[in-house]
């Protein structure tokens, strides 16, 4: 590079060739001396990362290139490549591996020109690291993994489709090879991971080795003695094994054959802890009478598959048996391209047999079990209950609203389960069970699952634990560094709470039999709850409606007493311990909203201290329970003001809107500029479109007697009179003129809105006209707007005084409530406006009513020291 | 591309019209509907009920495709059905038969799944809830009743409940004509409309009238205005009465209490009614054969279709499949044709022989997108860690302390042997030197 292409920042394009040049320097092993695993290996990662943050290889760039950079950066990628296949071709398997994984990161990175050109030459390198010559594993592995890497690249080009297809399909037989006599778990791993995206991506190149790939995997599982992950990897496989073919028999079959093989492996665990009907009926659901049996699995009868047959008596087949429910799993749930016949009805029973073993020997048969064994399933149950759960999960699912026939079905089981199941991580599916039904199935579920829900949910929020003992000792709150005086007040409350706790522990014993219900069954139970709320509040709910509340205010306000979990995640914590008390508070707050929001016949009887609540949470800045909280006081709102608005404007034809807009403003503009500015854009687009709304208020106040705040609407209304007639009394001083004007506007008005402005004008009237003392002129134009002149008068104070802010733009019952009661001068909120609104105009019309100007600071400090 | 779709009473096929332009589209063939018996299955095919004769015993189901002009398959229900009603994915279809009947067909297999004896007179029309969990169904014999499907599925708590209904609202005198459900789940308010000149809007959650609101001529169709403002009632006397649901209305009006205006064009009685919430059109079919559009805002005309020839007495507005609405390529039409064509009818009994079906069901599987990504660079720090951690300091650290172990073990061992050496040195010495002088003395 010349001197004169000094680089700009780092962004410049002139950068990347130099810098790849530099990379293939320092971190790539050269071709003659050997590799020094420590020092170069281990650079690989920072290799990768700086490949990816600078696009290194992209070769194209946004800016506009000279053709000299290009060259450059084209000749810098050549070198590259090159360099990746000489280390490709050593001999040293180290030094191949670098060059493997370079060329999977290559696969992804590179620009489509080059991959174009260049992917059938890299996939032939690749390919013959994964055939027998090769014997480092980590190569094999590395080699898998680029060329799924190749093959996902590949798949983005529709145009060559038809020459990825062949070279994919040149792919099985190494691939099956890998499987079928690699000895390394790790390596089926790698060639599962091939496998999968030769399925996903290029189906139709495995569909004549359809039933080879299915017998290698088959054989591996169906031996259900490798880890968890690897079963997994090739489950997967072979639940989407069927797409290659794409037609609807061939994914029926797949689920017979391993619905048969979990039956199969059941039918010799379960020997002696069921009934021999049981499984008879299994099977003969599964294989219609008269119809033949599918081959088994894999063209292995699937006892004889592994080593289960020799170690029956120490250990069960449970991997077998969870990968295959897994299989079924993911069948049900990935796409398909064409619509299938799923057996529903035999894996309901499945499910149904699996969570109705529980390890009891059933009475009527002759105890031929030992205790060992009985031991041994025992100590298995749990995970097949939990993928029995996972498997019904998957149904729902997958059968969406066609399950309805057989919803009656899956909720007595459910509902069955639930009362046995004491186990946290069980009982947490469960729940998730009951949401999915809860959403999918409506209202028309809802009233009959609501039962069981709530007493489920009573038991485990109201049990001790979770909250109190578990989390204490990981608890953020009191433990961890925070603003000192918070602090110690976090400590003395905790350790009150604790002598709470001395007092409330003989309590446990009785409570019920899962005495310490951990803290995540306790927000599965929560969001259950704000499920219930939101689907099925309005129906029937009079039975359970109330106490739910109650509970759900109670935990809501338990989980927040002491301050606010820790969302961070604190190095120290495994992740969910940290987060699990925030998460608590989050679903206890959730619920809570749910039961303030959900239809009922009476005002929420806990609605003060949910907005309590919502209002701490909401300063806990960051968190995302500060945004629940926020959002949850912005929904609110609605439920505090209700209003049923009309779809479209249906008033504006008739032009009552207009006559504010057009009339009120630009006469009143002139006059009070300084408010209208402030409020203008504001308040006019909601006059418009609200004006129903509006309506409303002015109705409000022939009711009421008062004048619309909406914040006061029935609290203001008694201390109201005493102040209305002080400004009643000011208005009288006004010259004669202007009240008669005043009259004739009115009658103005009438004519406009026949039906609701009768009342309210005069009452606006007074404010304004008290307002009109300093400025005559603007009496006449402004009484029709005399409720908004008030209003942008509140706006406008609003944003001049400060101190005014906390009280007028809340929502605080309370406070209004206590300055009512305190100070004999209380105004209502429009007043004030109109005072301070003259307050600012002119300093003369301050002595005019200085008992109305002398209550504003009063209030406001009463406000303040609240 | 939403469409207005109208069928008569009398055979000229099914009207269908863009919405927007105005364009006709496709004519679908032989269609002689009653009043509610039109559906659009999951906007995947057109469903009609057929009724010829209204004294006749039988009448049959027709589905068209909505690429071809001619039904393409033919059901023969067990009794004539007049309202059709599916849910929103399109996978059930309920049936309201003449005998008071509810019948409840699975789209995919065709299957009867149920069929309940809901009312003691013909069935007029039937509506499902917005998240599909109920349906609402009205008789000719003035009773509106609201089923929950999981209800009608649950033979043990059927035995146990005494009645199969929610609720059953009697308070109508004479025939339901038309029924709406607003929007809010189980908090909804049904409208419904009947021959006794009223429209009643019940609630959902209480299972009780709310408001009874009495018209100057029977009323035939209503709609809601999705922000449940007002509702739209289409009358015998032509007009299209508005009355009020959220709205305020004052007690004296030309009309009647709640009753806050009218639309009219000099029509002949409104039979039907849709509301299109894409730009807030009320579209109203009429016996003189029209449809007319109309802006609720300005409650001018601003669009008319015209029929062939007779009533009018369904109108739907359906958002056809974007793969419709666009010129479709032939490829895409075949295979859409090929899939209709394997819808299968509707089965005439429950039939419960055939066992295996009953215990399986045909789905479509979510179209869930799940694609491998790129592993190469994870695999590498996978690998390296791998490396590390039998290279790793820690381990080392260990090794090295062993060997310095062995180490130092083997010293003190080699200290012990020099130390037996030493001593056996010494001793054979001291033996040579003392023997020395013996021997000495002996040859002394």
């Amino acid at each position: 590079m010349s001197k004169l292409d000094q680089l700009e920042n780092m962004y410049d394009v002139g950068l990347k060739p130099p810098m790849l040049r530099n990379l293939i320097r320092h971190y790539l092993p050269s071709g003659d001396h050997p590799l020094n695993l420590n020092a170069s290996c281990f650079e690989l990662p920072k290799l990768v990362s700086i490949l990816k943050t600078h696009r290194l290889l992209s070769e194209s760039d946004s800016h506009s290139v000279v053709p000299k950079l290009i060259n450059a950066w084209k000749s810098a990628v050549d070198d590259w490549l090159s360099c990746l296949l000489s280390l490709l071709s050593s001999d040293m398997s180290d030094k191949c591996w670098v060059g493997i994984c370079l060329l999977g990161v290559t696969c992804q990175e590179c620009s489509n020109q080059r991959f174009l050109t260049s992917y059938s030459v890299w996939l032939d390198k690749l390919l013959s690291h994964i055939q027998p010559p090769s014997d480092s594993q980590l190569v094999k592995i590395a080699s898998c993994t680029a060329l799924s890497d190749l093959l996902t690249r590949l798949a983005r080009f529709p145009e060559v489709k038809k020459d990825a297809n062949s070279l994919a399909g040149k792919l099985i037989q190494p691939v099956l090879k890998l499987l079928n006599e690699d000895k390394v778990e790790a390596v089926w791993e790698g060639a599962a991971s091939l496998l999968y995206a030769l399925i996903t991506l290029f189906p139709a190149s495995i569909h004549h080795s359809y039933d080879k790939v299915e017998a290698a995997i088959a054989s591996k599982i169906l031996s259900g003695k490798y880890s968890d992950i690897t079963l997994k990897k090739l489950g997967y496989c072979l639940a989407l094994l069927p797409k290659s073919k794409g037609d609807k028999d061939c994914w029926s079959l797949m689920m017979q054959k391993i619905l048969i093989s979990i039956n199969d492996h059941l039918n010799e665990a379960f020997q002696g802890l069921e009934e021999e009907a049981k499984s008879n009926e299994a099977r003969r659901l599964l294989v219609t009478p008269g119809k033949d049996m599918p081959s088994p699995l894999g063209g292995h009868t699937s006892l004889e598959g592994g080593s289960f047959n020799g170690t029956s008596s120490e250990r069960l087949p449970t991997a077998t048996i969870s990968t295959l429910i897994f299989c079924c799993c993911k069948m049900l749930t990935s796409s398909y391209p064409v619509q299938v016949t799923a057996p529903v009805r035999s894996i309901l029973a499945l499910v149904e047999r699996l969570l109705r073993v529980d390890g009891s020997l059933p009475h009527t048969m002759l105890p031929f079990m030992t205790s060992v064994q009985q031991e041994l399933i025992c100590s298995e149950l749990p995970v097949l209950h939990a993928y029995s759960l996972e498997l019904l999960i998957a149904i729902i699912k997958g059968m969406r609203r066609q399950l309805l026939p057989h919803s009656a079905y899956i909720v007595r089981v459910i509902t069955r389960y639930f009362k046995r199941c004491a186990l946290p991580e069980l009982r947490i599916k469960l729940y998730s069970i009951v949401r999915m039904l809860l959403l999918s199935m409506g209202v028309g579920m809802a009233i009959y699952l609501a039962p069981d829900v709530i007493d489920n949910a009573f038991s485990d929020l109201n049990s001790l634990g979770g909250e109190d003992f578990e989390i204490s000792p990981a608890n953020t709150g009191p433990a961890l560094p925070q603003p000192s005086n918070r602090k110690r007040k976090h400590g003395i409350k905790t350790g009150s709470q604790e002598e709470n706790q001395v007092g409330a522990l003989p309590k446990v014993g009785e409570s019920n039999t899962h005495q310490m219900t951990p803290i995540t069954v306790k927000i599965a139970a929560l969001d259950s709850l704000e499920l219930l709320l939101t689907v099925g509040a309005a129906s029937k709910s009079d039975s359970w409606r109330s106490s739910i509340d109650s509970l759900v205010i109670r935990t809501a306000i338990n989980s927040c007493k002491r301050g606010w979990g820790n969302v961070e995640n604190n190095v120290f914590l495994p992740h969910e311990s940290a987060s699990a008390w925030a998460d608590f508070q989050l679903s206890s707050l959730r619920a809570l909203l749910a039961s303030f929001l959900a239809p009922a016949r009476v005002r929420p009887p806990h609605l003060s201290q949910g907005l309590e609540l919502f209002r701490r949470g909401k300063q806990e800045a960051g968190t995302k329970l500060a945004q629940f909280c926020g959002y949850a006081l912005f929904a609110l709102e609605v439920l505090i003001h209700p209003r049923a608005l009309p779809l479209d404007d249906f008033y504006s034809a008739d032009g009552v809107s207009n006559v504010f807009s057009e009339n009120t403003y630009p006469d009143s503009q002139k006059q009070n500029t300084l408010f209208f500015s402030a409020a203008q854009t504001t308040e006019q687009g909601a006059i418009k479109s609200h004006d129903d709304l509006y309506n409303k208020w002015l109705q409000n106040e022939v009711e009421n007697e008062n004048i619309a705040d909406e914040n006061t609407k029935d609290k203001t209304s008694r201390p109201n009179d005493s102040s209305l007639a002080n400004v009643l009394e000011v208005s009288e001083q006004e010259p004669a003129a202007a009240d008669a004007e005043v009259h004739m506007r009115n009658e103005d008005e009438i004519v406009v809105q026949p039906r609701r402005i009768e009342e309210p004008i005069p009452k606006s009237q007074e404010i304004v006209s008290a307002i009109a003392v300093t400025s005559p002129p603007a009496v006449g134009t402004n009484l029709e707007g005399g409720e908004i002149e008030s209003k942008e008068a509140l706006s406008a104070c609003d944003r001049l005084n400060d101190t005014d802010h906390d009280m007028l733009s809340g929502v605080d019952k309370v406070d209004f409530d206590t300055v009512g009661g305190k100070t004999s001068s209380t105004l209502p909120n429009a007043e004030k406006g109109s005072s301070s609104m003259a307050h600012l105009e002119s300093e003369s019309s301050m002595d005019s009513f200085p008992d109305i100007v002398d209550a504003d600071p009063d209030t406001d400090t009463d406000a303040e020291s609240i | 591309m939403n469409v207005v779709i109208a069928s008569s009473s009398i055979d000229g096929g099914i009207g269908c019209w863009d919405l927007q332009t105005g364009a006709e589209q496709l004519r679908y063939k032989t269609c002689v509907s009653p009043p509610h018996g039109l559906a659009s299955i999951g906007c995947r095919f057109l469903a009609c009920s057929q009724l010829r004769d209204p004294s006749a015993t039988s009448g049959h189901v027709l589905y068209w495709s909505w690429s071809k002009p001619q039904a393409l398959v033919k059901s023969f229900p067990a009794e004539p059905i007049k309202p059709l009603a599916a849910n929103t994915e399109g996978s059930y279809i309920v049936g309201g038969g003449s005998s008071g009947d509810i019948y409840f067909w699975e789209v995919a297999t065709g299957r009867l799944l149920k069929k309940w004896h809901a009312h003691y007179r013909a069935v007029t029309c039937l509506v499902f809830s917005e998240d599909d969990s109920l349906l609402i169904s009205g008789s000719e014999d003035g009773c509106v009743r609201v089923w929950s499907l999981f209800m009608i599925f649950d033979d043990v708590r059927q035995q146990q409940a005494s009645h199969l209904y929610e609720y059953s609202f009697t308070e109508h005198t004479l025939r339901v004509t038309d029924i709406v459900m607003g929007y809010g789940g189980g908090n909804a308010v049904i409208v419904s409309a009947s021959e006794d000149r009223t429209c009643k809007v019940w609630s959902l959650s209480r299972g009780r009238l709310l408001r009874n609101v009495l018209f100057p001529s029977i009323i035939d169709a209503i709609t809601i205005d999705p922000g449940e403002h007002v509702f739209y009632a289409g009358s015998r006397d032509g007009k299209i009465y508005i009355a009020a649901l959220n709205a305020e209305s004052s007690p004296t009006n030309n009309y009647g209490l709640h009753i806050i205006g009218s639309l009219t064009d000099q029509s002949k009685p409104v039979t039907c009614l849709a509301y299109s919430a894409e730009g807030n059109l009320l579209l109203s079919g009429s016996e003189d054969g029209m449809i007319r559009v109309w802006d609720v805002k300005t409650k001018n005309i601003i669009r008319m279709f015209r029929r062939s020839k007779g009533p009018v007495n369904n109108i739907l507005i359906v958002k056809l499949p974007y793969s419709l609405s666009r010129a479709e390529s032939k490829v895409q039409a075949s295979s859409r044709r090929h899939e209709i064509s394997l819808q299968p009818p509707l089965e005439k009994y429950a039939n419960s022989s055939d066992e295996d079906l009953d215990n399986k069901a045909i789905i479509t599987l979510p179209d869930m997108i799940d694609l491998p990504s790129y592993l190469s660079s994870q695999l590498i720090n996978d690998h390296i860690k791998q490396l590390q951690q039998q290279g790793s300091s820690a381990a080392a650290e260990m090794e090295v302390k062993r060997l310095k172990h062995d180490g130092q073990r083997s010293m003190e061992m080699f200290q012990q042997l020099k130390k037996v050496y030493d001593n056996l040195q010494e001793f054979c010495v001291n033996e040579l030197l003392n023997g020395q002088p013996m021997e000495g003395s002996k040859g002394n």
